[in-house]
């Protein structure tokens, strides 16, 4: 039922999409896929992958109850993804392959880290 | 496919021949047949390979053919397809060749089916060997790429021979077997052309297969809205920062996510938007969550139950301005190879400095090294060991120190565990790289901490020294980068000159005003706001010194508290040439601070400057400079070196009455001022003596802070503490003396008497007291110690404690005083003798006790003791040579001498007399024997002078006795006598402590019988009394010899005068 709940004692094993921020375990990432990013990134069934398109160095966490009306949501630039739990920073760099790739695909590229923030 | 084919066939073009693949091309066209069909055999595979590496649209394609079929069984389909196409057997090469093509892909791409369609293939692979002489190539080709790999090579070989061999002969068209040939080529062509031009349909055909489980949502739409057209309205849910427990903000978002999601669809649906927290242990807005919602009253409802949160209590409406604040997210920066970081994760590395190698690519791990911890197995527990269990991580023990790697110790215990390259030094040892001595592992960063990292110098510079040509390459820079973001922020003070260095106000200097918190208030003092006061962040400031300032460093710098001159600036490295020890040291400003004193400070722990310190068994040292975390020490021999306080094994208590005697044997303690002898002259204090060293200090130089140490004896007294007559006192012969250390008890009071050994005499003597209280009574002794005696008074019945000094010995029956100590047949002759004196027990000194042999004791003590220390310091001296001529051995062991001899090499101290000669001649006892004739005691018996002398002596008033000598020839020698008695201490000769008062009359007494003589002997004496006649006189067996004085008495009693004495007693 509450498929985005993580235990306490599973919260070590988190790790938030470098893309769109989202928070899972990464058992979720390998057996889902990033709900919102699998498009480009294919992390399911690709530990490689999980591994540079996930991070595990997040803070802030985010429950996203209505991605549609918050303006948490519009904020951090998260009312188009699914509902879920989000990170509002998530240290680490995308592969600049993956990065090309997003770029060739028309796909804007947010940086989760922080460094996005400096240029507005 | 079909159409591709024939379009294949139809546009066959020479040039793209070239193209495709341009030297083989070439000879097919232009060479003959077997060339051609050779050529074309070999060059085929590889065009299909290229084809089947390369082709991924065509096979797609059919897949997509296909894929309804797949869904129920797309093996019967297949099957029929190939049914057909056998029936067709007769059919063009173009489809043939197509066929075939398609069966291989089939063939790829099912390989599961294999086995079930085995017979169809085998069926096929029949019937085109069959039909080789019509379509050579393509069937054999096919065939081999289809055959198993072993057969392939066999068969090719065949198949080759068979080729040329059956083309030769062969009637098919030149032209349809060129065409053939261009045609394959030309499709491989077309299908990489394909490829490599369809990447984009490709492209939607993969999103298409693979798109959709998951519809690529906002993406494709979405343009960045810049962030300021998102600032919040008042149409947008508002934020409540609601209190909760600290350290639990991420548990209770998920809390509220699960409430969301079982809510969900349900009729009470969780009413808020977004929740969120901002938690960390450094954070500011940790201990609140915040849920953004429409109204509070959702908010109530949403977080009702949920654990460590505590809506009720306390829930602060976020302002629609700082909402965005909230979720500001602050970039860390990267770490950049060769900052500073410490570790967290291996726990038995845990707070240890590291230094970031290199950092992946994503920025979440790095390489580092650090200095390993390594007990190299010195610890393991052999039982674990044996079990193949692991001790568990969990329970460290003591973890091993700091410690580069050492190859050598980890092959003595573990060779099997340890690989590696002695080139590059570096090293694999139980399953840990290290290189140059550093443990070198990649880690989590979040397993590092990377912020407030402070690393100390002293952990810096482990790191740098590791460099292998021993420079230290220390980058300073890296390191302030470390430091700058620490968050323990340079404290500034009131009255501190700062710069501004970042930021608005850059350039700005002035005077600190006032520091609150973050902000210091600046009173500028130069440029175009100078006089305005200013408020700035203490982030972009900076300590402002010129060259020239004396400064103090402060903080977490390893010359911490060197204090010195700025003599350079770089941005914010100062360079100052330090008072103490005027090196240059560098350190960041801000770790300096405007001094107003000098010098460092002076004690490190329990050690402080100028302490004595035991550094093992055999070396001690002072310490000449005290460091942060290091004393430098001067040890014994001279050397200094730099120690931690851990290798100082104890301090050594300054003892206040250490004694040391310097080269000319005076007595020299702490404070006095000394001089070396020789060398380089140099002066001091004593501060520490330590056996025969001694430390001093001087003001003169600076170097070891003024310390320098030398030994005892090979300095001169230059001035002794509080005026101590060292110099003139001469060696205080009675302290080195051993003999006299012997008997304490005559120590300071006369010269020891040659021991008597068992009990004393003087118990059960009757005693009459002569001093004191009990002056006159008569008593027994009863017990005796060393100085005293325990009497037991007939008239009281009581039983006091004397001085034995006070007490006069009395024969039990005749109450005539008596000498205990008389031995042998000399007792008799003692029957009256005079015990006057209180030493007058230790009558073994009288001429006469040992007169009864031809030496007195005094002299065998004097040859005996001659020997002692306190003659061989004299030794020494000037008078050494006669001493150490032997004539104390010669003589003394030589018989036709009498111990005058040694007298006379006494006497030779002095240039010896004639007259000691003569003297040596006449035995003193024989002088005394014929003591009677001498003048001094024709003297002594005419006016009792011989006792007054005597009492002369032992009175304060030289004079007296040299009036009492005026009399003798000896009158000179009566001068003699009272230098003698000047010698040492008059009062001295008075107490008789030295043997000087002794000696004084004696020579008198002796040169009576030779006066002349005597003078003479005198006379030389006091040339030699220079350094100490008085000495001179007193140890020595002169001295002793001398002793005789008393011995006048004695001598008196020996003598006819004695029973005279006997009278007047």
């Amino acid at each position: 039922m509450s498929e985005n709940y993580v235990a306490p004692g599973q919260q070590r094993y988190l790790r938030a999409c470098m893309v769109c921020s989202i928070v899972m375990t990464y058992a979720r990432f390998r057996d889902e896929g990033c709900p919102n990013c699998e498009d480009f990134l294919h992390l399911q069934g690709s530990p490689d992958q999980i591994d540079s398109c996930t991070s595990q160095v997040f803070e802030g966490i985010i429950t996203i109850a209505n991605p549609q009306k918050s303006w948490v949501a519009k904020w951090q630039r998260l009312d188009g993804y699914v509902k879920g739990v989000y990170a509002t920073k998530v240290s680490g760099q995308l592969p600049d392959d993956v990065r090309t790739t997003l770029e060739d695909d028309g796909i804007q590229y947010i940086p989760r880290d922080g460094s996005a923030t400096e240029a507005d | 496919m079909a159409s591709n084919s024939w379009q294949f066939a139809g546009d066959g073009d020479e040039s793209d021949d070239d193209n495709f693949n341009p030297a083989p091309a070439d000879m097919s066209d232009d060479e003959n047949n077997d060339k051609d069909e050779e050529h074309n055999h070999n060059h085929r595979p590889a065009g299909k390979t290229v084809r089947q590496a390369s082709s991924p649209v065509p096979d797609e394609e059919e897949e997509e053919e296909e894929e309804h079929d797949e869904e129920e069984d797309a093996r019967p389909a297949k099957r029929s397809r190939r049914d057909h196409h056998d029936d067709e057997d007769e059919e063009q090469d173009e489809e043939e060749n197509e066929e075939i093509d398609e069966e291989e892909e089939e063939e790829e791409e099912e390989e599961e089916d294999e086995e079930d369609e085995d017979d169809v293939h085998g069926g096929n692979r029949r019937k085109r060997r069959n039909k080789d002489r019509r379509a050579a190539f393509f069937d054999i080709e096919a065939e081999v790429d289809d055959e198993d790999e072993g057969e392939d090579e066999v068969g090719d070989g065949e198949e080759i021979e068979d080729f040329i061999d059956n083309a030769h002969p062969d009637d098919i068209a030149d032209s349809g077997r060129l065409n053939d040939d261009r045609r394959h080529r030309e499709l491989d062509r077309r299908r990489e052309m394909e490829a490599s031009l369809d990447a984009e349909k490709q492209a939607e055909i993969l999103r298409e297969r693979y798109g959709k489980r998951a519809p690529a949502r906002g993406y494709g739409d979405m343009a960045i809205v810049p962030r300021r057209l998102l600032l919040p309205s008042v149409e947008d849910p508002s934020i409540w920062a609601v209190r909760c427990k600290e350290g639990k903000e991420r548990e209770v978002i998920f809390s509220i996510m699960r409430r969301i999601e079982e809510r969900m669809g349900t009729k009470n649906e969780v009413p808020i938007t977004a929740a969120f927290e901002r938690g960390g242990v450094n954070s500011v807005m940790k201990g609140y969550i915040y849920v953004e919602a429409q109204r509070q009253n959702d908010i109530l409802v949403a977080l009702d139950g949920i654990l460590n949160v505590y809506p009720r209590s306390n829930m602060h409406l976020v302002e629609i301005k700082d909402m965005p604040d909230l979720l500001r997210v602050i970039k860390t920066p990267n770490l950049e190879p060769g900052a500073w970081v410490r570790l967290k994760k291996p726990a038995k590395h845990a707070g240890d400095l590291a230094q970031v190698i290199d950092v992946t690519e994503n920025g979440l791990e790095a390489r580092v090294r650090f200095i390993p911890r390594l007990d190299y197995g010195v610890r393991d527990d052999p039982v674990f060991q044996a079990d193949g269990k692991r001790k568990r991580p969990g329970v460290p023990g003591p973890r091993p120190p700091q410690r580069l790697f050492s190859e050598a110790e980890a092959r003595k215990r573990h060779p099997r565990y340890l690989q590696g390259n002695p080139q590059t030094n570096s090293w694999n040892y139980n399953g840990d790289d290290f290189e140059n001595g550093f443990q070198v592992k990649d880690i989590k960063i979040q397993q590092l901490e990377v912020k407030n990292v402070n690393p100390s110098l002293e952990e810096v510079t482990k790191f740098a020294s590791g460099a292998e040509d021993g420079t230290e390459n220390l980058d300073l820079k890296a390191l302030a980068a470390t430091l700058k973001d620490s968050a323990k922020s340079v404290a500034y003070v009131p009255g501190d000159i700062i710069e501004v260095y970042e930021g608005e106000q850059q350039g700005v200097i002035g005077k600190a005003t006032n520091v609150q918190g973050d902000i210091v208030t600046l009173q500028v003092t130069e440029g175009d706001l100078a006089g305005r006061t200013i408020d700035v962040p203490n982030k972009g400031l900076r300590k402002r010194f010129r060259i020239g300032d004396h400064v103090k460093v402060i903080g977490g710098s390893r010359f911490r508290d060197e204090v010195g001159m700025v003599v350079k600036i770089v941005d914010d490295r100062v360079t100052l040439l330090t008072d103490q020890t005027n090196t240059e040291i560098t350190v960041f400003s801000k770790d300096l601070r405007e001094a107003s004193d000098i010098g460092g400070q002076g004690s490190l722990g329990q050690y402080s400057l100028l302490d004595l310190v035991q550094l093992d068994a055999t070396t001690v040292g002072c310490i000449v400079k005290v460091d942060r975390e290091s004393v430098v020490v001067l040890d014994q021999n001279g050397d200094t070196k730099q120690v931690q306080p851990s290798q100082i094994t104890n301090k050594l208590p300054k003892r206040k009455f250490a004694v040391a005697a310097d080269r000319n044997g005076s007595e020299i303690r702490l404070d006095d001022v000394v001089r070396e002898y020789g060398g380089q002259q140099r002066q001091g204090k004593i501060i520490h003596i330590h056996r025969s060293y001694i430390f001093l200090h001087t003001t003169t130089t600076n170097e070891n802070a003024g310390v320098f140490v030398t030994r005892a004896n090979s300095v001169t007294t230059v001035a002794a503490k509080g005026g101590r007559n060292t110099a003139t006192a001469g060696p205080d012969l009675s302290a080195m003396n051993p003999a006299l250390k012997r008997n304490p008890a005559a120590n300071g009071k006369q010269m020891a008497a040659p021991r008597t050994f068992g009990p004393d005499r003087a118990i059960n003597q009757t005693v009459v007291i002569r001093r004191g209280g009990h002056k006159g009574l008569l008593g027994i002794v009863k017990d005796t110690t060393d100085t005293h005696a325990r009497v037991e008074l007939h008239s009281k019945g009581k039983i006091i404690t004397i001085p034995k000094a006070d007490l006069s010995f009395k024969d039990k029956i005749t109450g005539k005083t008596i000498d205990i100590n008389q031995r042998g047949g000399s007792r008799g002759g003692f029957g009256g003798g005079g015990g006057g004196r209180g030493g007058g027990e230790f009558g073994s000194r009288t001429p006469m006790a040992s007169g009864g042999s031809d030496r007195t004791p005094a002299w065998g003590s004097s040859r005996s003791t001659a020997r002692t220390p306190a003659w061989n310091r004299d030794a020494g001296g000037s008078r050494t040579p006669a001493w150490n001529d032997g004539s104390r051995t010669v003589n003394a062991y030589d018989g036709s001498r009498t111990p005058y001899g040694g007298a006379t090499a006494y006497g030779g101290i002095g240039s010896r007399t004639p007259a000691w000669h003569s003297g040596s001649r006449t035995p003193a006892p024989d002088g005394f024997g014929h003591g009677s004739k001498t003048p001094a005691w024709s003297a002594g018996s005419d006016s009792w002078g011989s006792k007054t002398p005597g009492y002369g002596a032992s009175a304060p008033t030289p004079g007296a006795s040299g009036d009492a000598w005026g009399y003798t020839p000896g009158a000179s020698g009566g001068g003699n006598s009272s230098s003698a008695y000047d010698a040492p201490t008059p009062g001295g000769g008075l107490s008789a402590p030295t043997p000087g008062p002794y000696s004084a009359p004696t020579p008198a007494a002796v040169s009576a019988p030779t006066p002349g003589a005597w003078q003479g002997g005198w006379g030389s004496g006091d040339a030699v009394s220079a350094p100490t006649p008085g000495a001179l006189g007193a140890p020595t067996p002169a001295a002793y010899y001398s002793a005789p004085t008393p011995a006048a008495y004695g001598g008196v009693a020996e003598t006819p005068g004695g029973p005279g004495y006997a009278d007047d007693d």
